[in-house]
């Protein structure tokens, strides 16, 4: 500790140079930070997701074939259960935008019971339950569109060939962890207009969401479900919502891994610069590392100092940065809007304390070379030494 | 004007410093390099896909096949059209088509993604261009026998030659490979048609009806009539429109690639300035000697320019050539629209390298730069008397 005045000297004395080599700690770390966050909230979200006690049941042969919307009730009956709605992933496009956010068919009596974490403001939630055409939105599409409660949405079927008209009812909140970016609206609106066009996809309930009494019971309660409907015309594969999640981000398939490379190779990099920079500061000071020896400072001693004074420049960039990628999600959207499951984006703490603890080795690994020839430079060698 | 030669020396004394700049900059181009290779290679795969004159048939409004609904009546009609090309011994050129996606295994530990499965009829290998077997052999009607793509057989269990895939829990053979121009077929796995459909029952049902116009005008004529008929509520898409909607996935790997590349350009214009005050200081001297000697003040700016520009090509030439070797290599991501996974390669292409070099001139320059103008602005008397 005695010795931090001395270090802090060493860090302030090339100002421009330490500077120079925090800025670029500083955004290149920012980067490796916001990719990382990509990767690790995706994971984040799929764990946190288990304490909602919820099963995502779709077709057995996939999210692209139907469960009937009868099952909707079987399942309701079964023991354990909470409640169920349908979900129904509608995809349709509003004026040229094709899926601008996530539309689903549900049950508005009971959407709010399945997704607790979610708010509403009571009378809006009873005047969409009463308003036949009407929708609830996330409250990030609300701010993104400037759309408010009465507007008119038209949306064109894509994968329906129904269009729907549907008027703004309520505005849901939630935590930053959920997705604030879906449109809710009638199951029976779309049933009704599938009815009328005579489409084979009526009575399609899309996907299951299942609430569970208690967490324990989710793997018991899979099995049912899918046993259930094993010998029937539809079976059904029934998940935890935290396994559901985790098909969306092992859909992205290499991006994820490259990513992860991505971020190797700008560490790899920020490791070269900031060894450089050491480099040059101790070529600098090569008598004065000399006088050090000279009055007693034993080797140990010369190389801690010159490695800390990395790893203090080193962290001082890695904060800035770090804390940028994190204050950055508030005010900015980095979403896939649309895409279920990439509608929320923010750095979580782990990631926060990874990026720290990156800035850290870096300072390390850049200070090795440089510290381990300032211990070794003779008393001799050096005070003679002219740079 | 002083000798080019002048810099390089002064390059190779402070080689270690060089060197860690070179590798710093390297780095730093070939995770830009990568990245837009990876956009590069989605596009090209999209591109090559469409054939202008190959009509996509699908419900009005779906915008991928496997959101479409035809049915066999509808597509017995469209075969009887007039302008559908027609081939060597007379058979229409029309191809009627069923695709399912299938949630698959990867290989090795790395999750699970979405597989296009075709069922086809012998029709389909003759609209679509460079289409052919290379290894094994065709499957036979009536049997759960498929073939797929090389890429395919390397990315998903089950997916070799000789293999067993699982569908839905029936097995199907894998007996052949085939190659398709390196088009979006590629991330295919084609069965017969019937066998598909009973397999998923779905008989009677089909995505898409693909055809070979015999002109331009015969093209649009065909897409006009189909328009126009209330009665099937069918639509017709060129491949190119078909697959143009598709690339737009490419759009959000390019806004990353351009994050990545600007927010890591900024940390390198700092790296290199490090480097070129470092050697500015360094060589007071030796500036203030050249002055002495009648070198102007803008020959002296030029002459840092250039050697911080050579720090940085050489950087830039290194990172370009080490991200060479993973020209063609294959990759995979998800394809939003038709929800399935689209296996392309790496592709660096002119503009690619063109975009990296470009890149690194800018970093040259802005780094060298204010060192450069602090060499010019010493005073020859300061300068000599440096140590």
């Amino acid at each position: 500790m005695k010795f931090l005045p001395y270090i802090l000297r060493n860090v302030m004395r090339n100002k421009l140079r330490s500077i120079f080599t925090g800025v670029s700690i500083a955004v290149s770390l920012f980067l490796v930070t916001v990719m990382f966050a990509y990767v690790n909230m995706q994971d984040e979200m799929a764990i946190e997701s288990l304490k909602y006690a919820r099963i995502v049941t779709t077709a057995r042969q996939g999210l692209t074939f139907p469960v009937p919307i009868a099952h909707v009730d079987k399942v309701r009956a079964m023991e354990g259960v909470k409640t169920v709605v349908p979900l129904a992933w509608f995809g349709g496009k509003y004026k040229d935008d094709k899926i601008p956010f996530a539309q689903f068919a549900t049950d508005p009596a009971k959407v709010f019971d399945v997704f607790s974490e979610f708010t509403i403001p009571p009378e809006q939630l009873s005047a969409w339950q009463k308003d036949r055409t009407g929708c609830v939105i996330g409250e990030k599409i609300a701010r993104k569109r400037g759309w408010k409660v009465g507007d008119k949405i038209v949306l064109k079927g894509d994968i329906y060939p129904v269009n729907l008209e549907l008027t703004v009812d309520g505005i849901y909140d939630g935590p930053s962890t959920s997705d604030k970016e879906m449109l809710w609206y009638h199951y029976t609106y779309l049933d009704e207009l599938l009815k009328q066009a005579r489409s084979q996809m009526a009575g399609n309930a899309g996907t299951m969401f299942v609430k569970a009494e208690r967490t324990e019971m989710l793997p018991d309660l899979m099995r049912r479900i899918d046993a259930r409907f094993a010998n029937s015309e539809s079976p059904v594969r029934a998940m935890t919502e935290q396994a559901f999640r985790q098909m969306f981000t092992e859909m992205l398939g290499n991006i994820r891994a490259f990513i992860r490379n991505i971020a190797i190779i700008v560490v790899a990099a920020l490791i070269c610069v900031t060894g450089n920079a050491m480099a040059m500061s101790l070529r600098e000071r090569t008598r004065e590392v000399a006088v050090l020896k000279a009055i007693g400072f034993s080797r140990l001693i010369v190389l801690t100092l010159v490695l800390v004074e990395a790893v203090v420049i080193a962290v001082g960039g890695g904060i800035v940065g770090v804390l940028a990628a994190r204050g950055l999600f508030s005010f900015s959207d980095l979403t896939l809007s649309g895409i279920p499951g990439f509608s929320t984006f923010y750095v979580p703490w782990s990631t926060v304390l990874f990026g720290l603890a990156l800035a850290a080795a870096i300072g390390l690994a850049s200070g090795l070379i440089p510290a381990w020839r300032a211990a070794q430079v003779s008393v001799v060698d050096g005070l003679r030494k002219v740079v | 004007m002083i000798p080019v030669k002048y810099n390089i020396r002064s390059l190779r004394t402070r080689w270690v410093s060089s060197l860690m700049t070179i590798l710093g900059t390297a780095l730093v181009v070939w995770a830009v390099v990568l990245t837009f290779g990876l956009a590069d290679g989605l596009d090209h795969t999209l591109a090559v896909s469409g054939e202008p004159l190959d009509l996509i048939i699908m419900r009005k409004g779906a915008t991928a096949e496997t959101n479409s609904i035809v049915n066999e009546a509808a597509a017995r009609e469209m075969a009887a059209l007039p302008g559908i090309a027609s081939d060597a011994v007379g058979e229409m050129l029309c191809s009627p088509e069923l695709v399912v996606v299938v949630n698959t295994p990867r290989r090795g530990d790395t999750g699970s993604g979405n597989m296009i499965l075709r069922g086809v009829t012998p029709a389909a290998q003759q609209v679509r261009t460079g289409f052919q077997i290379v290894e094994g052999r065709e499957n036979r009607p009536g049997l759960r026998e498929a073939i797929t793509s090389k890429q395919m057989a390397r990315r998903f269990e089950g997916a070799g030659l000789n293999e067993e895939l699982d569908v839905f829990g029936n097995n199907f053979t894998i007996v052949g490979l085939f190659e398709a121009g390196h088009s979006a077929t590629e991330s295919e796995v084609w069965t017969d048609l019937e066998v598909l459909a009973q397999t998923t029952r779905r008989v009677g049902i089909r995505s898409s009806i693909q055809i070979r116009a015999n002109s331009a005008d015969d093209a649009q004529s065909l897409s006009d009539r189909i328009a126009s008929d209330e009665q099937f509520g069918l639509a017709a898409l060129s491949e190119p429109e078909y697959y143009a909607e598709q690339a737009k996935s490419s759009r959000a790997i390019k806004v990353v690639g351009v994050f990545i590349a600007v927010v890591l350009s900024v940390g390198a214009v700092f790296a290199v300035a490090n480097t070129m005050y470092g050697a500015v200081a360094s060589r007071a001297r030796e500036i203030g000697t050249l002055r002495a000697l009648g070198f102007g003040r803008r020959t002296i700016l030029v002459s840092f320019m250039l050697e911080s520009l050579a720090l940085c090509l050489a950087g830039g030439a290194l990172g370009c050539l080490a991200a060479l070797p993973l020209n063609g290599m294959s990759t995979g991501t998800a394809n939003w629209v038709t929800f399935s996974e689209l296996a392309f390669t790496f592709r660096f292409g002119p503009w690619v390298q063109v975009l990296a070099l470009l890149l690194v001139a800018v970093v040259g320059t802005m780094g060298g730069l204010f060192p450069a103008l602090r060499a010019t602005r010493m005073k020859i008397v300061d300068a000599l008397r440096e140590i």
